[in-house]
């Protein structure tokens, strides 16, 4: 296993030596033939799954883990670009590629207004407001005619492109994969700029990292309407997958939970933590679905462990194999220049 | 020692695994965490182990896999997607949930397995032309037409309506609004929608009761149902008001939570319990004495006619049960359910379908039966009003 | 016609204070939103519901006991799992974030350990309360005066505890501030078990309370937990007389306009009421400015 893990980083190291992009390249070669390994139709379905949720809790990870905002309404923004995509594909006949933008500039701009109360809320406050936040939305939604109500949305078109449609989980696969790539490599940038940075410092401390001259409401804000921006395209993408169906008790608190728990099992605050806990969530949950009676109870007890043992989930700890790793690395290379030096000063004597 | 004997354990499994390649597969998906849903999987997994202790169907063993849906119709679809593609199951059974169930018919007709409903009441379904969907229970288009009959021939046109934001509910209750708009040209005196769980009622009872209606109307799962019965005599309407509700009041939970409120509520249903057929009769006390259930209300009834259909079908059917014949087999399946005729069961009416993939065909029961509390608690007691056999094309 | 919908509102915003005075309880002391508050409601309802329905006791016992055995199991969620968070301190910090997390995770564990132990079905706490009492056109079931009698003594409990008692004393001084209270000679750790203790309890009167009007469920809980949150905050969090003050207003204001405005949308009031505090007066209508980093 880490033999494997440093292969994959030494691999990694030599191809972004060549040009940053390489890796990326890489992976996308990788991903496409995948649907023609898998054994059935089921787990392409489970794989594009994967996706989506990979760009939900990455949105998340953006705000909670990196701004360090508490936010329990992400599935609310989850539910409007969903019901933006449904709304504009069934009532006014939209194809794909206008829902899509739509609906994340639907999510972005209530991302705005999630984000606006963040100025003066701090901590429990905001994780109340938010919560309100996506109660109502989850309430209106279930009794607004107009919005299928409790019937929820059906015979959502799948995307069209140029004449072809994707009507197949296999096809709707090569849109959703190199989205998700797309999705992370952009997160990947970010976070690795000076705006990821003073993401950060938002986060240690508001008040040091203003007096650095952070604008802390500047960034919080960037933060909520980035999260806000994955939602929307988890959303509309979720939307637009056969059977083409939205329904309220799709974005209720127990989704929160559950997304939660992908952010908090695969790390939170990792650059890495949405896509590993998004990928064994969803693997364990379909592993586990026969044993429903016990599911929930075995999430609800991996995320109290997580949080009480390992607060910095798996992203974490691999991460310390790492840093552990150069650290014994960095001694040996002194100690190398330590009996270099003192052996070229023996020979001077 | 130890290790060889384990071996040997594989080994023999292994080929049990492979002489199963002969069994029938149904995947069922319902809403397990709920009692509703849990006595209907116990009464599954119970009968079809019946059928195969006492030789299978044609000599084929049955084999059932049970998987929870929460009443969320994204599990639903994935549930049914493994089914379809993973289980390769020759049959799906599911959901009890409309919510789901309309989903999942898209899945069904785009994989070509055979579905059958046991208890998704949504219009809909139906209408989606799915030629692989049938349905067991009543459509909601057959309950608004007893219902609103009843109400307007002996109640009166001054009615409140509250119903729960369930696919069920909501589809059942504005059926009904739109059938007394349309047929009589009656608006309701007060309409609201409240959460599926909803604990306090009583601001819309208070309206209600300052509208002084003829009737009261409310629709929704079974524990609400009882709390808004209750509620609507603590804020004082008066007895004279007329209580009716959903199909979801034939639970027997309703009438032992909701006591002596329960009483002279109406509700039409698929089956009764003091339905005085023989065969219902033994089915009652088979069900008490087996599940431990005082009232014997019309999930387990669907639940057993479901099965007994079923049965009949795949007796019918002929199946070959090869891994290459699976889309045959499915196709057999389906045209040998199609072929179901006049089955009489608990039903309150024959249950038939037929090939076409339209509502008049795969909408099996259309007699909807009136029922009406006479006493309420544990051991409650129901009373028929009327039973009535709808024109296949009602609602439509 | 507005009495009676004030009387309704009346009554279930007793129950929403109740529930929020253990959530303000757990704020002032421990400086952490409790999310799985809500589980110990239904878990209260549901020890009501044994005690009253197989046991046979009579429904003021029954309180009692159920409030007891709550505050000792809120006592044991406390020591063994949320101890490790909140001995680093809560509030805004990492730590603060965490016990988010892990209330949440805690809910839907107790959620489903209910679920195997009594199964999904509701129940009703089997009270004969009587014929309601007529004042006028006034209708008023004799429950709603359990509740007001129950809750007004509970209050005043509480208050006396907190006010005129050594470890009342004690406990507000931990609210106060933690290090200055060690170095006072209290016993930090057994205050902080205590507040969790007392407002779990407070949160199992409640459940019992609607018990026989609402029925005991498993998800009974998350319901009356995110309004009781609203009922905090509209009071101002950390407040006592705050919570109470909030679960009145959003009673009275989610069945008025349930009543005037539209009552399909009946419970969107509360979280609105909730968003609007919070974005115009986040320290609510009683609270004290909130407590900001150094």
């Amino acid at each position: 296993m880490l033999t494997l893990i440093d292969g994959i980083e030494a691999f990694i190291g030599r191809l972004k030596a060549i040009h940053p992009l390489l890796p990326w390249l890489v992976a996308l070669l990788l991903l496409l033939p995948v649907p023609h390994f898998t054994a059935n139709n089921y787990q392409v379905y489970l794989i594009n799954f994967i996706c989506i949720m990979i760009i939900l809790a990455t949105g998340l990870n953006i705000v909670k883990g990196f701004a360090g905002q508490v936010t329990v309404g992400h599935v609310a923004l989850y539910a409007i670009g969903a019901y933006t995509s449904a709304v504009l594909s069934t009532k006014f006949g939209m194809p794909f590629y206008v829902n899509l933008p739509v609906s994340i500039l639907a999510a972005m701009i209530f991302g705005v207004l999630v984000g606006l109360p963040s100025f003066r809320l701090e901590g429990a406050y905001l994780a109340l407001a938010t919560l309100a936040f996506a109660q109502a939305v989850e309430v209106y939604i279930r009794v607004t005619n107009y919005l299928g109500a409790a019937s929820g949305i059906g015979g959502i078109k799948p995307p069209e492109f140029f004449g072809f449609t994707l009507r197949n989980y296999d096809e709707y696969y090569y849109l959703v994969m190199p989205i998700m790539l797309l999705a992370v490599y952009a997160s990947f940038a970010i976070l690795r700029s000076a705006t990821g940075r003073a993401f950060m410092a938002v986060r240690e401390d508001p008040i040091s990292a203003a007096s650095m001259g952070v604008n802390v409401r500047r960034y919080k804000l960037i933060a909520f309407v980035m999260s806000a921006f994955y939602a929307g395209l988890a959303g509309s993408l979720y939307a637009h997958m056969l059977p083409g169906y939205v329904h309220p008790n799709n974005f209720t608190v127990i989704e929160m939970v559950t997304v939660l728990l992908m952010v908090v099992l695969g790390g939170i605050g990792n650059i890495w933590g949405g896509i590993i806990g998004a990928i064994i969530v969803t693997i364990v949950a379909d592993i586990t679905r026969e044993y429903y009676f016990y599911q929930l109870l075995l999430f609800g007890a991996v995320i109290v462990g997580t949080v009480l043992f390992m607060p910095k989930g798996i992203g974490g700890i691999i991460d310390r194999y790492f840093v552990n790793r150069r650290f014994v690395a960095a001694r040996e290379l002194t100690a190398v220049a330590k009996r270099g030096v003192v052996g070229s000063a023996s020979r001077e004597e | 020692m130890k290790k060889s004997l384990n071996c040997l354990v594989i080994a023999g499994v292994l080929a049990a695994g492979s002489a199963w390649a002969g069994e029938i597969r149904i995947g069922a998906t319902m809403r397990m965490i709920s009692e509703n849903g849990q006595k209907y999987g116990e009464m599954m997994q119970d009968e079809f182990a019946a059928i195969n202790e006492s030789g299978g169907i044609n000599g084929h063993t049955v084999k059932l896999i049970l998987l929870n849906d929460e009443c969320k119709s994204d599990k639903g679809v994935a549930n049914a997607n493994k089914f379809a593609y993973q289980d390769n199951v020759h049959l799906i059974i599911g959901s009890t949930c409309s919510s789901v169930s309309l989903p999942i018919v898209d899945v069904t007709a785009q994989a070509e397995v055979p579905q059958i409903i046991p208890h998704s009441t949504n219009d809909q379904i139906t209408r989606k032309n799915s030629a692989w969907v049938f349905r067991v229970p009543i459509s909601s288009r057959y309950y608004k037409g007893v219902v609103s009959k009843y109400l307007h021939d002996k109640v009166g046109d001054q009615i409140a309506y509250v119903y729960a934001s369930d696919a069920a509910a909501m589809s059942e209750t504005q059926g009904l609004i739109q059938q007394m708009r349309d047929v009589y040209g009656v608006e309701p005196v007060y309409e609201a929608q409240t959460q599926e769980k909803e604990i306090d009622f009583r601001s819309h009872l208070v309206t209600i009761k300052d509208l002084n209606p003829d009737a009261i109307f409310f629709g929704g799962l079974q524990e609400p149902i009882a709390r808004f019965l209750v509620q609507s005599y603590e804020v004082g309407i008066p007895a004279s008001v007329v209580r009716a509700a959903g199909s979801a009041a034939s639970n027997a939970p309703v009438p032992k939570l909701a006591g002596d409120a329960v009483k002279g509520v109406f509700f039409s249903a698929a089956y009764s319990d003091s339905d005085d057929r023989p065969i219902a009769q033994l089915f009652n006390s088979y069900v008490r004495s087996r599940y431990g259930i005082k009232g014997v209300d019309h999930d387990f009834s669907q639940a057993y006619d479901l099965i007994r259909i079923v049965e009949i079908a795949l007796g019918n059917a002929d199946l070959s049960l090869e891994d290459d014949d699976l889309a045959a087999d499915r196709t057999a399946i389906r045209d040998a359910i199609a072929n179901v005729q006049g089955y009489e069961g608990l039903a309150s009416g024959p249950i038939s379908f037929c090939a076409d993939p339209t509502p008049e065909c795969r909408d099996g029961n259309r007699t909807p039966v009136l029922i009406q509390y006479l006493e309420g608690g544990e051991d409650f007691k129901v009373g028929i009003l009327d039973r009535v056999t709808m024109p296949v094309e009602f609602g439509l | 016609m507005i009495v009676d919908f004030l009387v309704v509102g009346f009554s279930i915003g007793l129950v929403y204070a109740i529930v929020a005075l253990g959530i303000s309880l757990i704020y002032s002391g421990l400086d952490i939103v409790h999310f799985a508050h809500g589980e110990f409601v239904m878990f209260g309802a549901f020890f009501g519901l044994v005690l009253v329905n197989d046991s046979g006791l009579n429904y003021p016992i029954s309180i009692f006991l159920a409030m007891i055995f709550a505050g000792l199991m809120g006592v044991f969620v406390e020591r063994v799992f949320y101890r490790r968070l909140t001995s680093k301190g809560g509030g805004y910090t990492v730590a603060g974030m965490g016990m988010i997390i892990c209330g949440f995770g805690m809910a839907i564990i107790l959620q489903n350990v209910a679920f195997l132990i009594w199964g999904a079905e509701g129940h009703a706490i089997q009270v004969d309360f009587g014929t309601p009492l007529k004042i006028g056109t006034v209708n008023l079931p004799k429950s709603y005066l359990w509740i007001l009698c129950v809750s007004v003594t509970l209050m005043a409990v509480l208050h006396f505890f907190l006010k005129h008692t050594k470890a009342g004393l004690a406990i507000r001084a931990v609210a106060a501030n933690k290090d200055i209270a060690y170095l006072m000679g209290i016993n930090v750790p057994l205050m902080i078990s205590l507040i969790f203790g007392l407002a779990c309890g407070l949160a199992a009167v409640g459940g019992v309370l609607i018990g026989p009007i609402n029925y005991v469920q498993v998800e009974m809980g998350y319901l009356i937990l995110i309004k009781a949150f609203a009922a905090a905050v509209v009071g101002g969090f950390g407040s006592l007389p705050g919570a109470i003050l909030g679960g009145l207003m959003v009673g009275i204001f989610e069945t008025l306009g349930a009543a005037y405005i539209s009552g399909s949308h009946k419970d969107i009031y509360a979280f609105l009421l909730l968003i609007a505090v919070l974005v115009i007066k986040p320290t609510g209508l009683l609270g004290q400015l909130a407590k900001s980093k150094a």
